[in-house]
């Protein structure tokens, strides 16, 4: 029960914070809707993902990209809008942002540092969050893109008014 | 008689060939800017490339389209290729998905016969005119979904509040230097400067049990993900040049938000680990 409390947790502040980054990037108010459903989802199994399955956060958020780029795929023809009008502002819930943070840390205190040994220490530190968070955001730019690429007729026609049985670039 | 027959022919043909210039000028302008606010919009430029591409077609042209960091090269020709016509418009905007959906329905239509280039121009005109969401409303919405970012990496319910207060003085900051036609970079430098002064209140007057994920937290709005993003889609789509410009951009404005943070937490003394 504590468990799927959290799940909910998880996907109804991811919900709303895809809600406030689309409004910021001018996403109209009848597509918001489909970056709440699909930050929700994508951050929802990533929670799951790297909580329940034990898995990466790299592995786990380049596939929770993947899903929300496919859902996005699918619920273009519907919403009539282009897929990474919704599927982008999803993704941002699941930008790393504490090992950005980190990663900028790291640097400061390797600037203000003396000693060698602390010195190798912030290093490490700057290293670590920097190639991490440098992954993470790779896999899941690669994971949301990639649907878009495989099904372009659908991506790219996704704006057509009359869709007459079949899609054309 | 034999001169006069030739030298009507020859006006005649002239005739023409002012009329084909005239058509593909005009045509020409209104896809360079059409491609020019795609791409200030934040459209990948794959998509770009296939909405001038397609209306192109529709106005029985052929069509070669350059995307620079911050312009696009229109070059169009007639279907004999006898006649061209270039132009290059300088992209315009901030990002703004509205345009984005607007604008690449407004190619199908064109594409499908059911508006004429004037039609088409006149459209063009009413999205670029249609006003953004208000700017209170994306204000507050920033700010919540800041503090619920804040509470997906595990912050309290007082680092929450704290990370709505350092979003909401952080954002309004970059509403009015942004409206004042300051430099974005030294509005995400001032941003994130203020944003993290709020931020460290969790710190210095220890009203949190979780205050570095308030102080971190409070200037993640300020991240360009939309052009961290679209760099990776440009590069994926074999647009090298604008995919490295925009990474370039984004890290630029990361830069800014990481000194502007800095300086905050210099100010309020803050230890860093």
């Amino acid at each position: 029960m504590g468990l799927l409390f959290e799940i909910f947790q998880d996907m109804l502040f991811a919900a709303i914070a895809a809600i406030g980054f689309a409004s910021i990037s001018n996403t109209p108010f009848h597509v918001i809707k489909y970056c709440a459903l699909l930050g929700a989802v994508g951050h929802g199994l990533r929670f799951v993902l790297m909580n329940c399955a034990g898995w990466h956060i790299i592995v786990s958020a380049t596939l929770a990209a993947l899903v929300i780029g496919s859902l996005s795929v699918l619920y273009a023809p519907k919403a009539k809008c282009p897929p990474e009008t919704f599927s982008f502002p999803s993704l941002l819930p699941m930008i790393p942002g504490m090992y950005a943070y980190r990663t900028v840390q790291g640097l400061v205190m390797c600037l203000s540092s003396q000693d060698e040994s602390v010195f190798n220490h912030y290093f490490y530190l700057m290293s670590y969050n920097g190639i991490t968070c440098f992954i993470i955001v790779a896999g899941m730019v690669v994971g949301v893109t990639l649907p878009i690429f495989i099904f372009k007729r659908i991506s790219f026609s996704a704006t057509r008014e009359i869709l007459k049985g079949s899609y054309n670039d | 008689m034999t001169t006069m027959t030739m030298m009507m022919k020859q006006s005649s043909n002239i005739v023409a060939d002012v009329d084909v210039h005239d058509k593909l000028k005009s045509a020409c302008r209104f896809l360079s800017q059409y491609a020019a606010v795609l791409l200030g919009c934040g459209a990948t430029c794959i998509r770009i490339e296939k909405n001038v591409g397609r209306m192109a077609q529709a106005f029985d042209c052929d069509v070669e389209i350059t995307l620079l960091p911050s312009h696009a090269m229109v070059v169009l020709w007639d279907k004999e290729h006898e006649h061209s016509y270039n132009c290059f418009s300088k992209s315009v905007g901030a990002i703004d998905f509205y345009r984005n959906i607007e604008l690449s329905k407004l190619s199908w239509q064109v594409a499908e016969g059911k508006l004429s280039l004037e039609q088409a121009k006149e459209c063009f005109d009413n999205i670029l005119d249609r006003p953004r969401i208000n700017k209170w409303v994306v204000l507050l919405l920033a700010s919540v979904a800041n503090a619920s970012f804040c509470r997906l990496f595990g912050g309290d319910f007082s680092a929450v509040g704290i990370v709505f207060c350092a979003t909401l003085l952080g954002f309004l900051i970059k509403q009015v230097l942004l409206e004042d036609g300051i430099d974005v970079r030294i509005t995400t430098m001032a941003s994130a400067f203020i944003a993290s002064i709020v931020g460290a209140s969790g710190n210095l007057f220890d009203l949190s049990s979780t205050p570095e994920l308030a102080l971190g937290t409070s200037v993640l709005f300020l991240i360009p993900g939309i052009p961290y993003i679209n760099a990776g889609s440009d590069m994926i789509a074999g647009h090298y040049l604008c995919s490295v410009s925009r990474f370039i951009q984004a890290v630029i404005l990361t830069v800014c938000l990481s000194l502007g943070l800095c300086g905050g937490m210099f100010l309020m003394q803050i230890k860093f680990f």
